[in-house]
């Protein structure tokens, strides 16, 4: 599945690659230039230290590249989350 | 210039002819090239052809030529018919 439709990934759960929760996505951010999608933005979960990552008030920036697949879950890349 | 994208939810969306499409309902995402793939317009203006039986369109996002307080996409001919004249 390639395709998505936004409200579909509202209040879904963001899950790193090597299982961690992170947290619930509460919007995304898009340049409408060039209809890049740049980040989520997730609501980091309690258990979640968010040191170190990049942070716009309570919520957490995603960039959209560590993004490795959305179903059930959206799984981002540990590695990548960093930028 | 970045944008939430429940800030899209709700836009009226007209063409470049100014011929008014219907309300962002949603946005679709194409996950794999990291880029809006279209825009999911519904409450149609029925004037703009054969709407019935649809509750929305999908516009692809590559003919949206703006968007701020409304959206402006291009004119499509054989999509959006121009509101015929009562003469």
């Amino acid at each position: 599945m390639s395709k998505t439709f936004c409200r579909s990934l509202a209040r879904k759960k963001v899950m790193s690659n090597d299982g961690m929760l992170i947290g619930t996505i509460k919007n995304i951010i898009v340049d409408l230039n060039t209809g890049q999608v740049v980040d989520l933005l997730v609501k980091p979960d309690e258990t979640f230290k968010t040191d170190g990552y990049r942070t716009d008030g309570d919520k957490m920036l995603v960039p959209f590249e560590a993004v490795k697949d959305i179903k059930d879950y959206v799984v981002v890349d540990r590695y990548l989350l960093k930028r | 210039m970045r944008t939430q994208i429940t800030e899209m939810f709700g836009l009226r969306v007209y063409t470049d002819r100014a011929v008014f499409i219907g309300n962002v309902d949603d946005v679709v995402l194409d996950v794999d090239q990291k880029k809006v793939d279209a825009l999911a317009v519904g409450e149609l203006n029925p004037e703009i052809g054969e709407v019935k039986g649809y509750t929305g369109l999908q516009i692809p996002f590559r003919v949206v030529k703006s968007v701020g307080d409304i959206v402006i996409v291009r004119h499509i001919p054989g999509l959006f018919k121009l509101p015929a004249k009562d003469d």
